[in-house]
């Protein structure tokens, strides 16, 4: 058995495998004895593992641990930002203009959001994604580029 | 060039309206759906589940989820006025309770077989999704899906 069918009947025991695959799993389990001694052994494994494992958790998912560092590492390999422009004499220049302007529009932008009421809806942080606790067996995560957020239940579903 | 006292009041006022003063909270129009998760390339045989709407999917994609195929078991279009609530059945089992509050946010209330699961408060602007899912049998997955469309 090399390590690829190893590493599949392992993740047959995890349920991992989608249906099908693991329906395929199940009777090749049935059918070749070393399969199925390997099987065994790794559910005795498991068996003796559980009781000497530490009852630590992590407070997010693989799938959202994993996301972060994505991320992360996405948005440092991202180019800087272009450096200033030489032509500092057409900004200054442009400048006696974009100052009335700058503070024209900010008016504006004051106005609009301090006399709407209620308010427009506000996304708090600045971060471009959020993600927190929602409850004990629930988690949030928010992205705001996307314009979405997930609550995820690490309990099992009953619909 | 001398401009008029009430050009200048006229400005103002049209400034006002811009920023929406005084323009009543109107309905929000959303659709709810029930997706099904699974990296199965296709759905169970003995279930009409459609592919899910590709923008839906595009936002799916955004989210830190393994399941590459999503499928809508049931969508429902409905519609809250400000301060009023709507229940949606998504099926047997599963209601989603959705109030729009007066600060522009929406509270939705999860229901799971008669009890609640989860109640949330939220800013929820045009376009946007909330997205609520678990783990389900068999390694797939399953979503409530709110998104406002006005």
């Amino acid at each position: 058995m090399d390590l690829a069918a190893q590493l599949k009947l392992q993740a047959w025991l995890d349920g991992e495998l989608p249906e099908a695959e693991a329906r395929a799993v199940a009777d090749w389990v049935a059918r070749e004895p070393e399969a199925s001694a390997l099987a065994e052994e790794l559910r005795q494994t498991r068996r003796a593992l559980a009781g000497f494992e530490a009852d630590l958790r992590l407070p997010e998912s693989r799938e959202f641990f994993w996301s972060k560092i994505e991320r992360e590492i996405a948005r440092r390999a991202a180019p800087a930002p272009a450096s200033a422009p030489r032509g500092a004499a057409i900004l200054a220049g442009l400048r006696r203009f974009l100052i009335p302007a700058t503070a024209a529009a900010l008016l504006v932008l004051a106005g609009a959001v301090l006399i709407r009421p209620g308010g427009a809806p506000t996304r708090g942080g600045g971060a471009e994604v959020e993600m927190a606790l929602a409850d004990a067996g629930a988690f949030t995560y928010c992205d705001y580029s996307a314009g979405t957020t997930l609550v995820w239940f690490s309990y099992p579903a009953d619909n | 060039m001398i401009v008029a006292p009430w050009v200048w009041v006229s400005l103002a006022l049209a400034l006002l309206a811009s920023a929406g003063f005084g323009a009543p909270p109107a309905d929000m129009k959303l659709q709810a759906y029930l997706l099904w998760g699974t990296n199965d390339r296709n759905p169970p045989a003995d279930r009409n589940y459609q592919p899910v709407n590709p923008d839906i999917r595009q936002k799916l994609k955004s989210l830190p989820l393994k399941w590459a195929h999503w499928y809508e078991v049931k969508r429902v279009d409905f519609q809250v006025a400000p301060g009023a609530s709507r229940e949606v059945t998504l099926s047997d089992k599963c209601q989603v309770k959705l109030r729009q509050l007066a600060s522009a946010e929406v509270e939705v209330l999860l229901i799971g077989q008669g009890k609640e699961v989860m109640k949330r408060r939220q800013a929820l602007p045009k376009g946007d999704l909330l997205v609520l899912g678990g783990n389900s049998p068999n390694a797939t997955a399953w979503l409530v899906v709110l998104k406002r469309n006005e």
